[in-house]
């Protein structure tokens, strides 16, 4: 049996993916429990914090994704840990302060339009954690987006956020019980004071990832951001 | 211009720019049609086709403005609609394709060039970095470099250039409003323009202005000259860019598959309001657009060193693909906000960081190598004279050629940072 930490649950269209921590000896690291017969869960019951038992196999996926461990039997909830002691243990897994560590690679950016990728054989891994100098959440077309500035002062721009807690934030923020004006209400938040609530939590931390090869190119996302968003925030605009 | 004229020109943009994202064969969809829904992108792809509508319309506020929306053909034309309601029509800020821009009312009244006086061949540049012969002929595509004799310097050579420039001209000194250096090699004070403005014999009310950007400069120089004669602050403005490199990057201070790239050079060009030019003739400044990619940020740096000299901290491979990525999406932007099409373009005058970039830039433009001049290969990069020289050898080639010879030409630049800054000439 396998004691996992589920430190991220990334939403893209209807699927989501899991992310967990792993200790293996001295060392902690990431790994993405994927189901026999797909590469994302279509219903997970559990959330960030949860500490589960399960069997996971190691599985021959397609480079980078070297994290995939197929999941062999159900999950077991065993005890759940804090949001600051999530980070906590990030923090000790993959963790890069420059671009070029982030994967191990080059990142390329996008000749028309916006994002940034790398070429599917060069990655070392899809996932890593980093503390970010700046960071700007934007709204493009209904779309969550960031840009951030890595502590070595490299900047990421227009990355997609994918963290589910932050979609389901700004899918609640939308929803149209909440009267007129909602997108720029939410704007103004997170133009506001709300940024600097952000960088000034102790615990802020963010990880990214790339995705599976999609038009031949693993493209970097903002895979999720601590703090979560708070439920109560939505009262303040 | 009419409203109907407007939708069509925005129907254009909008189908340009969603096949620039799902491919050159993507069939259009219907107007109201849900992009995402549908399957015709996906959420990344919307966005990026955002992004890219963006740029080329220079309205930095469209996926804010589509939150809320349907994505669709009709949300994006409602908000080009709404803008032109509201007095910010897209139009009149900025030319769609094919909308060729009008001459503007900053001329370039004449050029100039200064170069190191030495030229050396690349293999004697090898051997003097302890490199193996052959190797920056090889690998960059270096024949030979300018390197400026004892008493040539960042002063000297841009006197030189100034000097000329204002004679080919007819400018007696006396006539400059401002002179604006560039150089990323004099950190001395007196600034190089202060220097100049002293050398050059310029009136006392004419002011000395020194703007940064490294390799970016002379556009840098170029935008804030156009910005003072266009609000009516100056009527001639001398733009001097020099670098001599040979002095800072030695054998022993810096690697030399670096240090090696680089020559010295400097150039000049008088800018002046058409309303004050003898002569309608020469090249009219376009528009001046200027960004920085900071996730370039850590591919190159150079640093005082604390004993003297400087640090160099370069990722080649990195800054030979950022270059290519970001210079080619400047030259498409400098097509898409111009309306003029490359293909059509007498030449660019772009940064050249070394030969064998400027190859491949060429290639992945779809443009004959030689609408590049030949820069780098003969003389190595001049740093923001790079762009200089290669404008002024463009202009020369021009003026020899008559008045069929006369066809827009294209500007695109970096620097560190990542700096980028794209740009126009058209004829007068």
């Amino acid at each position: 049996m396998t004691k996992l930490l589920i430190t991220e649950i990334t939403r893209m269209g209807p699927a989501l993916c899991v992310i967990g921590l792993q200790r293996d000896k001295d060392k902690i690291h990431s790994v993405r429990p994927v189901s026999a017969t797909a590469n994302s869960w279509l219903h997970f019951p559990f959330y960030r914090g949860d500490v589960l038992q399960c069997d996971l196999a190691p599985f021959p996926g397609a480079k980078p994704h070297i994290e995939d461990r197929v999941s062999t039997r159900g999950f077991q909830k065993e005890s759940a840990v804090s949001e600051a002691e999530v980070v906590r243990y990030l923090r000790k897994a993959e963790l890069s302060g420059s671009l070029k560590e982030l994967f191990g690679c080059a990142l390329r950016e996008n000749k028309d339009g916006s994002g940034l990728f790398a070429m599917p054989t060069e990655p070392k891994r899809s996932i890593c954690g980093a503390e970010t100098q700046n960071l700007r959440l934007e709204l493009c077309g209904n779309e969550l987006r960031a840009t951030l500035a890595l502590s070595s002062g490299e900047v990421l721009r227009d990355l997609p956020v994918v963290d589910r807690d932050w979609r389901d934030f700004i899918d609640a923020a939308m929803a149209e019980s909440r009267g007129a004006n909602r997108v720029a209400r939410l704007e103004r938040f997170l133009n506001s004071q709300f940024h600097y609530r952000i960088l000034s939590c102790p615990h802020h931390f963010i990880r990214l990832g790339l995705t599976r090869p999609y038009h031949d190119l693993c493209w970097l996302m903002l895979d999720t951001l601590f703090p979560l968003p708070r439920p109560e925030w939505l009262e303040e605009f | 211009m009419p409203l109907q004229e407007d939708e069509i020109r925005w129907r254009r943009l909008i189908e340009e720019c969603f096949r620039r994202e799902a491919g050159s064969q993507a069939a259009l969809p219907d107007a109201t049609q849900d992009l995402i829904e549908t399957g015709l992108l996906d959420s990344m792809g919307w966005v990026s086709f955002l992004r890219t509508l963006e740029s080329t319309s220079d309205r930095n506020d469209l996926g804010s403005q589509l939150t809320g929306r349907i994505p669709s053909f009709e949300s994006i034309l409602l908000v080009f609609r709404e803008a032109r309601a509201a007095g910010r029509p897209l139009a009149a800020a900025v030319p769609f394709p094919r909308q060729v821009a009008e001459p503007g009312p900053v001329l370039i009244a004449a050029s100039s060039v200064a170069l190191g006086s030495r030229i050396v061949a690349s293999e004697e540049v090898d051997k003097a970095f302890g490199m193996p012969h052959g190797k920056l002929r090889l690998r960059a595509g270096i024949e030979s470099v300018a390197y400026g004799a004892e008493k040539e310097n960042e002063f000297t050579l841009g006197t030189r250039a100034g000097q000329q420039a204002l004679q080919s001209a007819y400018c007696a000194p006396q006539e400059l409003d401002w002179i604006i250096a560039t150089s990323e090699t004099h950190h001395a004070y007196p600034s190089l323009s202060a220097q100049l403005h002293s050398q050059l014999l310029a009136r006392e009310t004419c002011g000395a202005l020194d703007v940064g950007g490294a390799c970016l400069g002379l556009l840098n120089g170029f935008a804030v000259a156009q910005a003072l004669i266009t609000a009516g602050k100056a009527r001639s403005v001398l733009v001097v860019t020099a670098d001599v490199h040979s002095h800072v990057f030695r054998p022993g201070l810096v690697a030399g598959e670096f240090g090696g790239l680089f020559g010295d050079g400097a150039s000049a060009f008088l800018l002046r309001s058409s309303s004050n030019s003898p002569a309608q003739v020469g090249y009219a400044a376009g528009e001046f657009f200027f960004g920085s990619a900071g996730q370039y940020m850590a591919a190159i740096s150079v640093t005082p060193a604390p004993a003297g000299g400087v640090d160099v901290y370069f990722d080649g491979e990195a800054l030979s693909r950022a270059a290519i990525t970001k210079l080619e999406k400047v030259v498409v932007d400098v097509e898409h906000r111009s309306g003029i099409a490359r293909s059509s373009v007498k030449g660019l005058a772009t940064h050249q960081p070394n030969p064998r970039l400027v190859t491949l830039l060429a290639k992945q433009l779809d443009i004959p190598e030689d609408k590049f001049p030949v820069v780098a290969r003969t003389f190595g990069n001049l740093g923001s004279s790079t762009c200089g020289v290669a404008l002024d050898s463009i202009l020369r080639d021009t003026g020899r050629g008559g008045e069929r010879a006369r066809a827009p030409i294209f500007l695109a630049s970096l620097g560190p940072g990542l700096l980028f800054g794209g740009g126009w000439l058209v004829p007068a």
